[in-house]
């Protein structure tokens, strides 16, 4: 890998080449490698499950540097991110090399992930992911009652700290949708809930690539990830649509489409079986 | 291009949660939680996510201002500052005794800056009332 | 104690269904006096979150209703409609307030009887489902 950093920046081919290194401190930090610097790749670290979204930080470089070719370190989730963020015109992945990184089976079980690769693998070997749903069926077996109190009992905690947000590579709207006082009340901690969790599950429909972030940065342990599964779900059963698969499709809820695709709701919404 | 995290710690409570600054060509633009840090292990609170904000704020004092004879501020030079708050502190002192002067420390003080401020209170000025921000 | 008498909130649309509600009432059709209506141009135009909103500020039962696919004043504007309804209805149902709480009707402007039916059934529908846990907890709270 680090061969193949080294020789994306002496030819010129990147301009930077967004990964890991091992700091001073012995600690896993994202790093951009240049080329005057190229001395640095030797710090560059693959193994590691320390997770730093690269589509996160590359929309801030992206930014400042349009049009320069950016290489970047990239596993399963990050690639996926990167192609959602292509297809909201954020950046562009033909400026991007990607790198793809595949995660060990210890990796895919920590992050519960059933897609623990890229499209391309550069550095490491494809495994199975995780792919059972238990965590959503034990929310499942509880009646309605149980259900809610659960969930409330979960969103009481917020601190209302906005880490889900922070660390979402696809949280970029400079206004977001939660700061308006219409929909949450200015002042309060916890925020009103759940239409502060139960509105961003809605706002990530089809955007959320299940990268497990939000849950990681959450400090009051709220089982965001349950949510992000199941939407997950549910845009796969009522649209066959799975977020970061490729840059050519787009999220239903984005765009009017056609009425052959709205006849798969019938089976939700009795509106829809009449209309036919 | 040059992006580069540098490893800090959150100036707000005394938790001390780390965090790692991203500096983009020379500039702060953001912070990440430090997933590493034992305190936080990559977790932040809102004041810590924001943190940079008033590092960069386009309001934020580059220099001492001094009301000037017009009753708005101008810049002054830290010399001039530091003269003009000795004397009036001194002149106080001597008009109207220690205790009428006070001092408040500060949580984004060093140990050995509150340390200092104490003494500065105490010894230099001869006055106890001495406090901290975080007992507001 | 009182019997529970459900709150509904129906959001409508300036050009279908607003005008079937309008069309009810001068025809002297009659319905229960629960619903609170909330008139917007077009139901394409409900941003998801107001629905969750309306449930939180203590509705049992948030009717949404639309002109009929094909119908759309702004030709498409539905689709998103239905769409958007059924990941709110799935998404309920996951959280624990039951997805018959969340209804999605198509009615034309001149369909007065469709309303009050509509109106009347989900009225009662949500008189037997009883009041949404949500309004309880918040009620809960503030005691």
């Amino acid at each position: 890998m680090k061969e193949e950093v080294r020789r994306l920046l002496s030819e010129k081919e990147v301009a930077g080449f967004l990964g890991l290194r091992r700091d001073e401190r012995g600690a896993v930090v994202p790093h951009l490698f240049t080329l005057e610097n190229i001395d640095e790749v030797e710090s560059l670290v693959v193994e590691e499950d320390q997770r730093y979204s690269p589509g996160k930080i590359l929309l801030k470089i992206v930014a400042a540097h349009p049009g320069e070719k950016i290489g970047v370190m990239a596993r399963g989730c990050d690639e996926r991110a990167l192609i959602e963020l292509h297809k909201r015109n954020q950046l562009n992945l033909d400026d991007i090399v990607i790198l793809g990184v595949a995660c060990t089976r210890a990796l895919a079980e920590k992050c519960r992930c059933p897609l623990p690769f890229p499209s391309k693998i550069a550095h490491g070997e494809k495994v199975e992911g995780v792919t059972g749903r238990e965590e959503l069926e034990a929310i499942e077996k509880l009646v309605e009652d149980e259900r809610f109190r659960s969930w409330m009992e979960s969103f009481s905690k917020c601190l209302k700290c906005q880490g889900c947000r922070s660390v979402c590579p696809l949280c970029y709207c400079p206004e977001c949708g939660l700061a308006e006082e219409s929909i949450i009340r200015h002042g309060e901690v916890p925020p009103e809930f759940p239409v502060f969790h139960l509105a961003r599950a809605l706002c990530l429909a089809g955007r959320c690539i299940d990268c497990g972030a939000c849950e990681e940065a959450c400090p009051a342990d709220i089982p965001l990830r349950k949510l992000s599964k199941r939407m997950q779900e549910i845009m796969k059963e009522l649209f066959d649509y799975v977020p970061g698969m490729s840059p050519d499709d787009n999220n239903p809820l984005s765009f009017t489409g056609d009425a052959e695709a709205l006849k798969r709701l019938g089976g939700v919404i009795a509106a829809m079986k009449e209309e036919g | 291009m040059d992006y580069r995290t540098v490893p800090s710690v959150c100036i707000y409570c005394g938790c001390g949660c780390g965090m790692l600054l991203e500096v983009l060509d020379g500039k702060p633009v953001g912070l990440l939680a430090d997933k590493g840090h034992p305190v936080n292990e990559g977790r932040l609170c809102i004041k810590g996510w924001h943190a940079l904000e008033h590092a960069m704020h386009a309001e934020r004092l580059t220099t001492p201002l001094i009301r000037g004879k017009g009753g708005s501020f101008e810049e002054a030079s830290w010399d001039d500052a530091l003269d003009l708050v000795a004397g009036r502190l001194s002149a106080i002192k001597k008009d109207s005794g220690p205790d009428s002067l006070a001092v408040l420390t500060s949580a984004k003080c060093t140990n050995e800056e509150n340390y200092v401020l104490m003494k500065f209170a105490r010894a230099a000025l001869g006055t106890n009332n001495v406090d901290h921000c975080a007992r507001l | 104690m009182a019997e529970f008498e459900p709150k509904i909130v129906g959001f409508f649309c300036y050009w279908c269904s607003y005008a079937g509600a309008d069309l009810a009432g001068v025809s002297r059709m009659q319905y229960p006096p629960n619903l609170i209506a909330v008139r917007t141009m077009c139901t394409g135009s409900i941003w998801p979150p107001y629905i969750l909103k309306a449930f939180q500020k203590g509705a049992d039962g948030v009717l949404v209703a639309g002109c009929h696919i094909g119908d759309c004043h702004y030709l498409k504007g539905n689709y998103l409609t239905a769409k958007r309804m059924a990941v709110i209805k799935q998404l309920l149902e996951f959280f624990g307030i039951a997805g018959e709480r969340l209804r999605l009707e198509w009615i034309s402007a001149g369909e007065g009887e469709k309303f009050s039916r509509v109106v009347t059934e989900f009225t009662e529908e949500i008189r037997k489902l009883g009041p949404s846990p949500l309004k309880e907890w918040n009620s809960e709270a503030r005691a």
